[in-house]
């Protein structure tokens, strides 16, 4: 008798439709999820609410903005900051998002998920993709918890409300859509320093807050070099998207995005191509 | 056709080398059992034929075809180390997100019959953390059994299961391979356990395989002896010592005397010298003791 045995094949789609549904159940079904959007909220607005908290003599601090969606995004694209005011706006959800996906992908490795995962059938590439878009989502809701969260706070504070809507509105789309690129950066560290739990949040701490290109922003403009190439860093889009962007400001940022997470993704499926799965 | 079929293979982590020229040979339809002192190489072996690491070089052919082959690692169904389910989920939940990553269809059903397999139907709804190390344990094999894998690797799948987790596995186990169809691979350290499982054995040491044997074949090499107990034991000892090459006293506190099929020689030149034997019988090394012998080069 003769013993036959058939293997399936399973189609890239299905792979990724798998993989994809169990990163998004695991991401609404751990409160890590739900803390890191109420940080996102809760970060604006209290920002905002510091600033009309008396001191010790009575005196209350000069506001750090003067117009609400100032939280939301800046008035123009500083890429070297002066005030507090110029950075602490939206892009500080890829700050916390760093972490977050640092958390989630470590708890892959502690539990040995990925064990299981890279026996069977999911290939590296599929575990890339599947990581960088679920980790973008998280961090578009966060996006989302900041804008709420920046917008009530701004208000209760009794900052000026004057924008052009549509800027505002592609800035807010645009720093959305920056969540893929940051999201694969992140992936991709955490492949890297996959090993060392406290090094991966460190590092994705570490870019997530832009100080290189603000570095490399500073020396260029002591220089007198045009700013405009740092558009193509994740961080320089992030900045670009103000409250005086336009429809370029939004294509620049998918085009910055998409690049990089699409970089990020190759590298981090031949770094993982070639690597232990502890 | 065998299962896995491996040649020259080797792995080296920087200058230390893990495994060196090791060939393994794996039946369709056997129960192989692993087995190696700790850092002999067993894991990293495994973690090969899983795919998790890399070769430094030689081939692994799994039902003929490279592992790497992604239809046939498709059929893979593993537990080394940790079962890779997260803990603030219940069981059931991480069986579920286990049969999505494989596109199992339907999974609902798919999960309660692996679970019924390993009798933890009963504790679905745990949350994997509040789960025993036993508990946990079936909960691995159970994972590793979804989507009907025709190659299971093992490693300890047994550590931390009672007795009667052990009769269960031990069932389990007989019943995947009874088509002639599918293959476990198990290492662990509880050899008494696998010799009542195993068909087939392999011996690693020092990443080499010294030795590969199916069961009847072990049961052919292992030494026989004879076990006894008289009135004083302490000079039993010492004129059995005299005469045989090989005279030990077992934890049970019986007198061994090995390498012997007719106890009738050892009672006859007892009595001559004075000592009544009170209690006699012949037997067999288990696989312990003949690993053991093999690892002191008894053997």
């Amino acid at each position: 008798m003769t013993r036959e045995l058939k293997f399936k094949n399973p189609s890239f789609a299905e792979r990724i439709k798998g993989m994809l549904g169990v990163d998004f159940y695991r991401l609404f079904h751990t409160p890590m999820f739900y803390i890191f959007l109420a940080i996102a909220a809760i970060i604006p607005a209290m920002v905002s609410a510091m600033t009309m908290m008396p001191d010790q003599n009575g005196n209350t601090m000069e506001p750090l903005y003067s117009n609400v969606w100032q939280i939301i995004a800046a008035s123009e694209p500083l890429y070297v900051i002066n005030t507090i005011a110029d950075y602490a706006n939206m892009n500080m959800v890829f700050i916390f998002g760093g972490i977050m996906v640092s958390i989630f992908i470590g708890h892959d490795y502690k539990s040995g998920y990925v064990k299981q995962l890279f026996t069977t059938h999911a290939k590296k590439q599929d575990y890339m993709i599947s990581k960088s878009l679920t980790c973008a989502f998280a961090m578009a809701c966060m996006c989302i918890t900041y804008l709420i969260g920046g917008t009530v706070g701004g208000l209760l504070v009794g900052y000026e409300t004057t924008v052009n809507v549509g800027s505002l509105i592609i800035a807010i789309l645009s720093k959305m859509i920056m969540s893929l690129g940051w999201a694969s950066l992140y992936t991709f560290l955490n492949i890297i320093f996959r090993r060392y739990f406290g090094i991966s949040i460190a590092s994705s701490f570490f870019f997530g807050t832009g100080v290189l290109i603000i570095g490399v922003a500073a020396i260029v403009e002591n220089l007198g070099v045009p700013t405009w190439f740092l558009n193509i860093f994740l961080y320089g889009s992030s900045v670009n998207a103000c409250l005086i962007s336009n429809v370029g400001t939004l294509i620049i940022c998918t085009v910055v995005s998409v690049a990089w997470a699409v970089f990020y993704n190759v590298l981090g499926t031949r770094i993982l191509s070639k690597s232990d799965v502890y | 056709m065998n299962a896995v079929e491996i040649k020259n293979l080797s792995k080296n982590f920087g200058p230390k080398q893990a495994v060196c020229g090791l060939d393994m040979t794996v039946p369709m339809g056997s129960i192989y059992g692993f087995i190696g002192e700790n850092g002999s190489g067993k894991s990293t072996t495994e973690k090969m034929i899983c795919g998790l690491i890399p070769t430094s070089g030689g081939s692994i052919k799994l039902y003929g075809k490279d592992y790497t082959d992604i239809d046939v690692r498709a059929s893979l169904g593993v537990l080394i180390e940790s079962p890779g389910c997260f803990p603030g989920l219940t069981v059931f939940d991480n069986m579920m997100l286990q049969a999505a990553n494989l596109s199992i269809p339907n999974a609902e059903q798919e999960v309660v019959k692996v679970l019924k397999m390993v009798r933890m139907e009963g504790a679905a709804g745990n949350k994997y953390k509040n789960c025993s190390l036993g508990m946990k344990q079936r909960v691995g094999i159970a994972m590793a059994l979804l989507g009907n894998p025709t190659l299971l690797v093992l490693d300890e799948p047994l550590n931390g299961l009672d007795a009667d987790g052990m009769r269960i596995m031990r069932e389990v186990f007989t019943d995947i391979i009874k088509d002639g169809k599918r293959s476990i691979i198990v290492s662990s350290h509880l050899l008494g356990e696998l010799q009542k499982v195993a068909t087939h054995y392999g011996i690693i040491r020092h990443g080499k395989m010294i030795c590969e044997m199916t069961a009847d074949e072990l049961d052919a090499s292992c030494r026989t002896y004879i076990a006894l107990q008289t009135g004083d034991m302490n000079r039993t000892k010492m004129l059995l010592g005299c005469k045989y090459s090989r005279v030990e006293e077992d934890e049970a506190g019986y007198i061994r005397v090995y390498d012997l099929t007719t106890p009738e020689d050892v009672v006859t030149y007892l009595y001559e010298n004075g000592i009544t034997v009170t209690e006699i019988m012949t037997d067999k090394i288990g696989l312990e003791e003949y690993y053991i012998d093999l690892m002191k080069g008894g053997k």
